[in-house]
């Protein structure tokens, strides 16, 4: 059976897991394009105005598949960590697809809901499985396999500190490798925000590649230890329960609060709820506590290049004056 | 010879050019309409400095704002600035002392924080086009007000009109609502003033501590009206430098001198040539990928000089930049 | 201590009420102003929604007049409201006022969790005078749903416009102030009867549901007042949820909560399968059960962003043609007009009842 996955949301996290069990029960998988101008249109025309771009730009991704495929993989991905969420499109997405895409193939929706219990992680796969008509031993050896090489995966990217497109894309690393020189000066910020907003280069409009260009040294949540995030969020009154918000909030605190990093950057989709929230608490906390420059980059489908690099530049002009004048300045306040 | 350094500020309303000298004093500045061509706004004004240009000798040229890369490429820039960094160089150099710039062109609006002479903090407006120049520019004009009137005909209100909303669209039929009710014409323009502020201060500026010094600079510091609302909502004075509305050019000039000196480098400078060359841009789709990037090329006397537009690469990277 | 809490809509007269009768003294939020948004807007994340900022607003006027402890619900998510305490705090705290917030997290912390608080801090309450401010709370609510319910269906019939308004008002002053049991009982009749006093014009109004995000739904700033706008368009008006429907589901432990709402909510898995955070799923079921009840429309309202509503309004267009209900969702944040809102409603109310003389029509001619 051929099965498609949309390039978007949670492909950035879990694709080398997908692949693999699929791959691993002999099934064909099928990608859709990687986000593109049409895409993007595509999935403007069919999702609901309010939902946020990645939303839009996943109906997109859906609508790509559609006519390649004999059935898409959309799992509801409710909750990947006790007590967590990720947030209310996620628990509602396969019925957003089905009520605002026609024609649609079969959708595999299966519950993926940790919220009690990480053994669910398991029974999920199993659910999948047994969908797909195989025997408890089969799913068993291709879940084995598929959960090592996820874990190579996650390992890949803390120990190197590259990005899933490093791995995922076949050209990626070779035609951005002549940059990794290593620089004394270089520039260290964190680059927070959902793995999906961040990884997907038309979203971001490059902005790894940016950042890489000019020798700005960047760690992303994907790229710690869950130690570290766990270390960074206890100091929170309440537990966060979204996860992606916790993990940005995590990263930041146990970096701020060692003064590893020279700047913070923010990235978040116009109208990501989480984001409104948890984006305050790291802004104010940021300068209010730790006095590090902050940038909040906002990203939406009419959002302009232009004035994206500007910030971008001005930003990273002002960490370099930072750096320069340390030592001579006291810290302002 | 006298030396002295180019500042090029492409916006999308204006383009400025500035002459400074190594004192880094103005000598000249030029105040031309991009009207939506930056190449002839850009030979227009260096037209404007020929007079100048013959006297003097250009050591180092900057440029910046929203069309600064194309700029660079006609002119030959040593250095190549976003307008926040420039503007910051250029308030600094002269007022030292600033802690806060808020700063209203035609399309943008932006609030810079320096502590120590150094940016730490800066924000943009984001989407709305309600604190900008060119909201107030079409009100003036559905009022049938002067631009440059609008200030001092502000300062005489003495009941300043509410105006609601933080929306351009919203803002403006609420005006046309209060006007029909029959409000004063001061009144309505203090309005506004004291509309655009409260968005500035709650949009653009929000969570950012105002210190003064507070410098106010851009095409819309020639509104004492807005001047005024400021200062009244800050309860801090606000200060105006001489060429607010060239603030930008001075900049890029400055970081320029700067970058040449320090490095003891000659300039890129093409020099008065660009006047008299006769420019061309194609635009073209690129079909390689479903991005369809559109591709911009720059031909001068029909000789292809750059290519950009593309995500890839694949163009940009094929031509070298002249 | 002098505690303040949230403006939504009515609820702050039995919760005034309830801290009172045990002693407290309470800073009643002021009714939500022009003001009220403004200062939430201007200290609120840009992003964040409506309700989020409308507190901040309520908060600040609050703590202007002297309040110094500020009662607040938690959630555990993934809805946006349950994070709100936490980030309104650093808000609040970020400009300078000295406060203290006690948020009530589920479900460790539901309302007896906060009686036994307060019982700590006042100390010479009784479990008995806990209950009679407690009884007493929940009949003014009850009350106010009365009010409400009754008066949504005299105000589009009555003769003389403005009428069942007035008599709105003085009754909900009466249930403000009065504090005796016997008082209240009696109430319950005059509402009744005044109401029916009023002069009406015979008509049948046509019948719009109301539902969405709950703050939307329960506080008339917000919406722009729409009860009393659709009331004066000749249209009788029923929400989803009533005053006494809230307390219910948020402020009782799990196991008080009421049977017949997950029955309601079963109506929703055609379109919406799972619990989506706020009332997403609450939101499509009840417009079915609006349909099912014979209503001609439901208007849907959400604040700008609100995320649970967004999954809810994908699956409008489906449930309003296979349920045949016209929906109309309106998106309410700081930006809305009461201009544009009022055309859009009449527009709405014109479409339905063209709809129902082209129905009727095709009905005479089918022979039915």
């Amino acid at each position: 059976m051929k099965i498609g996955i949309p390039r978007a949301l949670f492909y950035y996290q879990y694709y080398p897991f997908w692949k693999t069990f699929f791959e691993s029960l002999d099934q064909k998988i099928v990608l859709s394009s990687p986000t593109n101008k049409d895409l993007l249109k595509k999935g403007l025309e069919l999702c609901v105005d309010d939902a946020c771009l990645p939303v839009k730009i996943f109906h997109g991704h859906v609508a790509n598949l559609i006519g390649k495929v004999d059935t898409i993989f959309i799992p509801r991905i409710i909750s990947i960590e006790p007590k967590e969420y990720i947030c209310p499109k996620f628990l509602g997405l396969p019925d957003m697809i089905k009520n605002s895409i026609p024609d649609l193939p079969d959708i595999i929706d299966v519950d993926l809901n940790l919220y009690k219990s990480k053994i669910m992680f398991f029974r999920h796969f199993i659910k999948l499985g047994e969908i797909l008509n195989k025997n408890k031993k089969q799913i068993l050896i291709a879940f084995n396999k598929a959960q090592r090489v996820q874990q190579r995966f996650e390992y890949q990217l803390i120990k190197e500190k590259i990005v899933p497109q490093d791995i995922l894309s076949e050209t990626y690393k070779i035609s951005q490798n002549e940059i990794f020189s290593y620089n004394p000066s270089k520039l260290k910020v964190l680059l927070l925000g959902h793995h999906y907003n961040i990884y997907d280069d038309f979203i971001s409009m490059n902005l790894i590649m940016k950042l890489r260009k000019k020798n700005v040294t960047f760690i992303t949540s994907e790229m710690v230890t869950n130690k570290i995030i766990v270390e960074g969020t206890k100091n929170l009154s309440k537990d966060m329960f979204w996860t992606l918000g916790k993990k940005a909030i995590g990263t930041a605190y146990y970096y701020l609060e060692r003064k590893k990093v020279d700047g913070i950057i923010h990235v978040a989709s116009f109208g990501c709820g989480p984001d409104s929230l948890v984006g305050e608490i790291l802004e104010k906390r940021t300068r209010r506590d730790f006095h590090i420059p902050f940038l909040f980059l906002n990203l939406d489908e009419h959002s302009g290049e232009a004035g994206f690099n500007t910030r971008l530049e001005a930003f990273l002009d002002v960490l370099e004056g930072r750096k320069y004048f340390e030592d001579n300045i006291p810290t302002y306040g | 010879m006298q030396k002295c350094t180019l500042g090029i500020d492409v916006g999308s309303v204006s383009t400025n050019l500035v002459l400074l000298n190594e004192e880094k004093h103005l000598v000249k500045k030029v105040y031309i309409n991009t009207a939506g061509n930056p190449i002839k706004a850009i030979k227009n004004g260096l037209i404007a400095l020929e007079k100048e240009l013959k006297i003097m000798e250009v050591y180092a040229v900057g440029t910046t704002g929203s069309g600064r890369q194309l700029a660079s490429i006609l002119v030959g820039a040593d250095i190549v600035k976003n307008e926040i960094t420039a503007h910051a160089a250029a308030a600094l150099t002269y007022y030292p002392d600033t802690q806060t710039i808020l700063e209203i062109g035609g399309q943008d609006s932006k609030i810079i924080i320096i502590r120590n002479q150094i940016v730490i903090d800066f924000a943009m407006n984001t989407v709305c086009a309600a604190g900008t120049g060119s909201f107030l520019d079409r009100q003036a004009q559905r009022l049938g007000i002067p631009i440059t009137h609008f200030g001092e005909i502000a300062l005489k209100s003495k009941n300043p009109t509410r105006i609601a909303g933080r929306c351009a669209v919203f803002a403006e039929s609420d005006m046309i609502h209060k006007q029909q009710m029959g409000h004063k014409i001061e009144d309505i323009l203090k309005g506004l003033c004291q509309a655009l502020v409260r968005n500035f201060l709650s949009n653009v500026a929000k969570g950012k501590e105002i210190r003064p010094s507070i410098l106010f600079q851009g095409g819309v510091a020639a509104n004492a009206g807005i001047k005024k609302a400021f200062e009244e909502q800050l309860k801090l004075n606000v200060a105006i430098p001489n060429d607010y509305d060239v603030m930008g050019a001075i900049g890029a000039a400055i970081l320029a001198s700067n970058h040449v000196v320090s490095r003891k480098k000659q300039t890129n400078f093409v020099g008065m040539k660009i006047t008299t060359r006769n420019y061309e841009i194609k635009s073209l789709e690129c079909g390689g990928c479903p991005n369809c990037c559109e591709i911009i090329q720059l031909f001068a006397d029909k000789k292809l000089m750059a290519t950009w537009g593309d995500k890839c690469g694949k163009w940009s990277s094929t031509v070298a930049v002249s | 201590m002098r505690i303040t809490f949230p403006h939504m809509g009515n609820i702050c007269i039995p919760l005034r009420s309830l801290f009172e009768n045990m002693g407290l003294e309470v800073i009643s939020p002021p009714v939500c102003t022009k003001r009220t948004l403004e200062l939430g807007v201007a200290h609120s994340p840009e992003f964040a929604c409506l309700p989020l900022k409308i507190n901040i607003g309520n908060f600040i006027e609050a703590l202007e007049k002297g309040a110094d402890t500020i009662i607040m619900a938690g959630g555990i998510g993934p809805c946006r409201f349950g994070y709100y305490g936490e980030v309104q705090k650093e808000i609040l705290k970020d400009l300078g006022f000295d406060f203290e917030m006690i948020i009530l997290e589920p479900p460790q912390g539901h309302f007896f969790k906060l009686l036994q608080k307060i019982k700590l801090i006042t100390n010479h309450n009784t479990i008995k005078d806990i209950v009679s401010a407690v009884r007493i709370a929940w009949k003014k609510a009850l009350l106010l749903d009365k009010l409400d319910l009754e008066s949504s269906k005299i105000r589009p019939i009555e003769k003389i416009r403005g009428q069942t308004d007035k008599i709105y008002r003085d009754i909900l002053l009466r249930i403000n102030d009065i504090n005796d049991k016997d008082e209240i009982d009696d109430l319950e009749t005059i509402i009744s009867d005044t109401l029916y006093d009023i002069p009406t014009n015979g008509q049948t109004p046509l019948k719009i549901g109301i539902v969405g995000e709950i703050y939307t739904v329960l506080e008339p700033f917000v919406n722009l007042n729409i009860e009393k706008q659709l009331g004066e368009l000749g249209v009788e008006v029923s929400r989803n949820i009533y005053i006494t429907d809230w307390v219910q589901e948020n402020l009782l432990p799990s196991l008080l909560k009421p049977d017949k709402h997950k029955d309601i909510l079963r109506l929703a898995q055609p379109y919406i399968k799972c619990f989506v955070g706020g009332h997403g799923q609450e939101t499509v079921a009840q417009i079915i059960n609006f349909a099912n009840k014979g209503f001609d429309g439901v208007i849907h309202l959400l604040p700008f962003t609100c995320m649970p509503e967004i999954v809810a309004k994908s699956a409008i267009p489906r449930v309003s043609q296979k349920h045949s209900i016209p929906v109309m969702t309106v998106i309410l944040d700081e930006h809305s007009a009461e201009t544009g809102f009022k055309t859009r409603l009449e527009a709405f109310i014109d479409m339905i009842y063209h709809k129902k003389e082209v129905g009727d029509f095709a009905k005479m001619h089918s022979g039915n």
